[in-house]
């Protein structure tokens, strides 16, 4: 039974795959496709390319969501699309102009009861399953996903090779501080893996609470102040993504972007060198003044060398014994004519 | 004062001066105009025929439930609108202000909206939505129905019931208020802490949401106390619980879960509110705070809420879809026992709003097969339906319409629920524009279930019937724009776009927001509909009257008063002999006969007390918003006081003698109008005589 379904499954995601290939031929032979009115379908059928993040992972955590994503709708459609099809049938059949069978007495039938409660039930249990298989998969603190080779939920991919890079996440009001404490750097609203390894994030934040998220590589994990969470995750191949918040934090929120640059292991280790020599320098002192409510409206990005030890574990003491950035009262909703006052904590706004 | 506060702070006005009016701002200009455009007429229209006293007699100091639940709705789709022209600012900023190169409008740096004032938007969207339209029109609807559904004469507590209302307009207005004279919160519908911190939110935004709401929670849990009553101890002699009407059970179980889940919210926010006033760490990062705490207690309500606004709406398709397939209900047992069990589930699934916030995988399993779990009820509510339209005689009438476009969206937002059920799936959709139009789908079950009941009942309250022309149209612009915004906003998060933003940084999602934009045009066009619906109804509302039983097919004890329903809904409070007691009178051509004797009724006087309290608690709410001690204590002892002094009031209300209900009643039946203008009186005004 369980054979049959997976099988099934199995059966359905190799059909939606082909489809994928299908549309990413449209989307090379027929870029004409975008003139059309129906610009909603064309970016379904894939036409739009890449733009469907969530349908394109680039690495085995993101991809076993995808995955699991198509189980879950393909198990619900073999419920909603019949119930939907009977429905629609019977507005049809049943109509009062049509003078179809009509009865009146039909209001109850015991099969009929425990089949509808039957149904569901089995279908649940076969979702309750998957999500079982899923919530160790991407565990956050030790996804199994990228300790696996080819499987039906996991990504067939190598798997990582040596330690997991730490990296320490900090969100300030409005940045993001991304510290390398085995090679002493550090980056300000950017951030770069290698490819292939895997990467252990420890987060925190400041002051409120943000959400880390890369679309294509790593869900939602939330960022929270005088707490760390921790997320794992690895890049399959190199290339530029996006990172940004997804989770409302204050004025500056919608500028909380970074892009993410994945490298190859030569790339990267060429990369950390050049970083280690970088003139800017940052400790606890510095980091402070980072801290301090700035939106980020020009995308700055930022290379530190030489960052002082165990900075995260003392920005996380920091907030527990209550330290803030007292966001000033024009950088919320207030909306007095403060524009001038703004000015020095926008970075890049016209009027600066 | 116990906390640092920004900005300026006197005794007399609190933080109140003269710049906290944004006369400034063009866009609140335009509101204002807009508000006093569509007030003049009415208040103009009202002194020039001397409606005044009529208003506050019939309407503002009335304990009627009908009169009370239209107050309801009327209060709700006031906000409804509002909450919309939110919506619509909000997906209109997002097209403007898309990708880098998109130009800036009105100080804003993409767009017309900076983010200052983009926040407050989405903010007061949502609360107003979630609290002040669809909870209030619900509420309205439980209010005029359940006790003509169980043959009652009003609610088990009169009073309390137009207290309830009262202390929701209170909250509505510091909503509507906040609007013109300083802020709104500009942290989420969800008050996001450490966000809503005095620290992170300085100015008096969060406090009129936080008040806002414990206002209108507190009005919501006595009217759940109210209606639990109502259900338990004034069933007519015969209604056995298993011969209830199916919304009635919807009811009972929607207000079984409001009285249990909304003093938690209540509590949720009076520790937020001590750390906003008085300093204290419940929810703060540092210091031994913990804001998790907070998150956890607000989907403890939040959750339950949920279900407090779709619980309803699927009663009303469980009426509507019966009439209009001329059969009874299917399967009415397990409907009742999926009912129960719903509510029994939304309890112990709130855990799945978070399970990005660091819990471990037992913790998150455990929710995410709780929430699946809610799936297997839900699926059998909607075979009940399906089958009931089976082998039925269908017309389409649009309460039919209505109900069955709900039953299509429940289909596709139980689609997308399961996928939100599955942790590994959430991590990346929550928090993103695909849940965002999820939740948007199971509100617009509990819309379009509204919109049913609306058509459905209105006959049944006023005497008219509302235009079926303009009605259709209504309908068909109100789903095709449904469609459009929604198939947009689901693939909008496919591709990654998250909730929230004030600037879009990727110019790819542009041909995606001008369709959303396209679907916002089409509701647009379905608001026209709906006016003209309204106007064209009252205009020809002698040709659509009609008598008893409009649709002529409907099943429930409401059909079988006079229409409109007179204030004392049952001239002879019937005896139930079944289950969908009017369908069975109707098949045993019960329906002409007129009660031999009838009896003396006796009702409660009305009152202003409840209006005033609802006043005075406005006050509070104003003065604790902008910390002008003097007024919130002075509202708070009138409150404490006029509660005292009305439980020394000796009032008994009045009688109706048997004779003046036999005339009322033969009256109708020869002239087709109920009353001769008989009311109960204020009981106050007793005290001017």
């Amino acid at each position: 039974m369980r054979a049959d379904i997976i099988a099934a499954v199995k059966q359905g995601m190799i059909a939606i795959v082909q489809l994928r290939h299908r549309a990413d031929f449209m989307r090379r032979r027929c870029g004409w496709l975008r003139l059309l009115p129906l610009a909603l379908l064309a970016s379904l059928s894939g036409c739009s390319g890449h733009q469907l993040r969530l349908l394109h992972p680039d690495g085995p955590i993101a991809a076993t969501s995808l995955r699991l994503s198509v189980i879950d709708v393909l198990i619900m459609l073999c419920i909603i699309l019949p119930t939907g099809i009977f429905v629609a049938i019977s507005l049809w059949r049943f109509r009062a102009a049509r003078k179809a069978r009509y009865d009146p007495g039909f209001t109850h039938s015991v099969r009929l009861e425990v089949l509808m409660w039957g149904v569901p039930f089995a279908a649940v249990a076969a979702l309750a399953y998957f999500s079982w298989r899923g919530v160790f998969l991407v565990n956050p603190y030790a996804p199994t996903a990228l300790g696996q080779r080819k499987s039906l939920l996991a990504m067939p991919d190598r798997p990582g090779t040596g330690n997991p890079l730490v990296i320490d996440v900090v969100a300030t009001d409005w940045q993001w501080l991304f510290i390398y404490p085995d090679q002493h750097i550090a980056t300000l609203n950017t951030l770069s893996l290698p490819a292939g390894r895997n990467i252990e994030f420890r987060l925190t934040a400041t002051d409120v609470v943000n959400d880390f998220y890369i679309p294509q590589l790593i869900g939602m994990i939330d960022v929270m102040p005088g707490m760390r969470t921790k997320d794992m995750m690895r890049a399959d191949r190199p290339g530029v993504w996006q990172g940004f918040s997804a989770d409302i934090s204050g004025a500056g929120f919608s500028w909380m972007q970074f892009p993410t640059r994945v490298m190859t292991h030569a790339g990267f280790a060429a990369w950390v060198a050049k970083t280690q020599v970088a003139p800017r320098h940052l400790d606890y002192a510095g980091f402070r003044s980072i801290a301090r409510p700035t939106i980020d409206l020009r995308g700055v990005t930022r290379n530190f060398s030489a960052v002082q030890p165990h900075l995260f574990s003392r920005i996380v003491h920091a907030a527990v014994k209550g330290a803030t950035d007292t966001t000033p009262m024009f950088l919320t909703e207030h909306m007095r004519r403060d524009l001038a006052r703004r000015a020095p904590y926008l970075s890049g706004y016209p009027h600066s | 004062m116990l906390v640092h506060l920004q900005g300026a702070w006197n005794p007399w006005l609190g933080r109140l001066t003269l710049s906290q009016i944004p006369y400034h701002s063009p866009i609140v200009l335009g509101a204002f105009a807009f508000a006093l455009l569509a007030a003049a007429p009415i208040v103009g229209l009202m002194t020039y025929y001397q409606k005044w006293g009529y208003l506050i007699r019939e309407w503002i100091t009335t304990l009627d439930h009908k009169k009370i639940g239209v107050m309801y709705i009327i209060i709700g789709l006031v906000m409804l609108l509002r909450g919309f022209i939110d919506g619509i600012m909000i997906r209109t900023q997002q097209l403007l202000a898309d990708g880098p190169r998109s130009a800036a409008h009105l100080q804003a740096v993409h767009g017309y909206l900076p983010p200052f004032h983009f926040d407050q938007i989405y903010s007061s969207h949502g609360t107003i939505m979630i609290i002040f339209a669809v909870t209030v029109v619900l509420t309205g609807f439980q209010n005029i129905i359940v006790p003509l559904q169980i043959g009652a004469r009003d609610m088990a507590f009169p009073y309390l019931n137009a207290v309830s209302l009262w202390l929701t307009a209170a909250g509505a207005a510091l909503v509507m208020i906040s609007l013109f004279i300083g802020d709104f919160s500009h942290a989420g519908w969800v008050g996001i802490v450490p966000l809503t911190e005095l620290p992170y939110s300085p100015g008096v935004g969060v406090d009129y949401w936080d008040w806002a709401l414990q206002l209108s929670s507190l009005g919501t849990t006595l009217g759940a106390l109210n209606l639990i009553t109502t259900i338990i101890m004034m069933r007519a002699p015969g209604m056995r619980w298993f011969r209830m009407p199916f919304f009635t059970w919807a009811t009972l179980s929607t207000q079984t879960i409001g009285l249990t889940a909304f003093p938690v919210l209540g509590v949720a926010l009076a520790l937020l509110s001590c750390d906003r006033y008085l300093g204290t760490h419940f929810y703060t990062a540092g210091l031994g705070g913990n804001l998790m705490l907070y998150t956890d207690l607000f989907w403890i309500w939040g959750h339950p809420e949920v279900y407090f606004i779709i619980l309803p709406a699927w009663g009303i398709m469980s009426e509507v879809i019966p009439t209009f397939s001329e059969k009874a209900l299917f399967g009415y047992t397990v409907m009742v026992a999926a009912t129960l069990s719903i509510a029994g589930l939304s309890w112990a699934v709130w855990l799945h709003h978070f399970f990005t916030m660091g819990a471990g995988p037992g913790v998150n399993l455990v929710f995410s097969v709780s929430t699946m779990l809610v799936g297997i009820p839900t699926g059998v509510k909607v075979f009940n339906w399906s089958l009931t339209l089976y082998r039925g005689r269908l017309r389409f009438e649009t309460p039919m319409l209505w109900a069955i476009g709900a039953l299509f969206l429940l289909l596709v937002g139980g689609l997308t629920g399961m996928m939100l059920a599955i942790p590994a799936i959430n991590y990346t959709v929550h928090n993103s524009v695909f849940v965002v139009a999820h939740f948007h789908t199971m509100f617009l079950v509990s819309v379009f279930g509204i919109f049913a009941g609306l058509m459905y009942w209105f006959p049944k309250v006023f005497g008219f019937r509302l235009d079926e022309r303009s009605g259709r149209r209504f309908f068909t612009f109100f789903s095709l724009g449904t469609v459009f915004v929604f198939a947009a906003m689901y693939t909008l998060g496919l591709m990654g776009m998250t909730r929230r933003l004030d600037y879009l940084y990727n110019p790819h999602w542009q041909a995606l927001l001008i369709i959303q934009e396209f679907g916002i045009f089409l509701y647009c066009v379905s608001v026209f509909y709906f006016c003209k619906m309204i106007y064209v109804s009252i205009r020809d509302r002698a040709k659509e009257a009609h008598g008893q039983d409009v649709w002529r097919t409907s099943r429930t004890l409401e059909w079988m008063t006079l229409t409109p329903v007179p204030f004392y809904n049952f001239a002879v409070i019937p005896v139930v002999h079944g289950r969908d007691a009017w369908a069975m009178r109707r098949d045993s051509g019960l329906t002409a006969t007129s009660p031999g004797d009838y009896e003396d009724i006796n009702l409660p006087n009305n009152t202003i007390v409840p209006a005033m309290l609802g006043a005075l608690a406005f006050g509070f709410g104003f003065g604790m918003v902008w910390r002008i001690w003097w007024l919130a204590g002075l509202s708070l002892l009138g409150i404490i006081g006029l509660v005292i002094l009305r439980s020394f009031a000796d009032d008994r209300g009045f009688t109706l003698t048997a004779a003046t209900v036999r005339r009322m009643e033969r009256n109708h039946e020869d002239t087709g109008i109920v009353t001769d203008h008989i009311s109960p009186p204020v009981a106050e005004l007793a005290l001017f005589q």
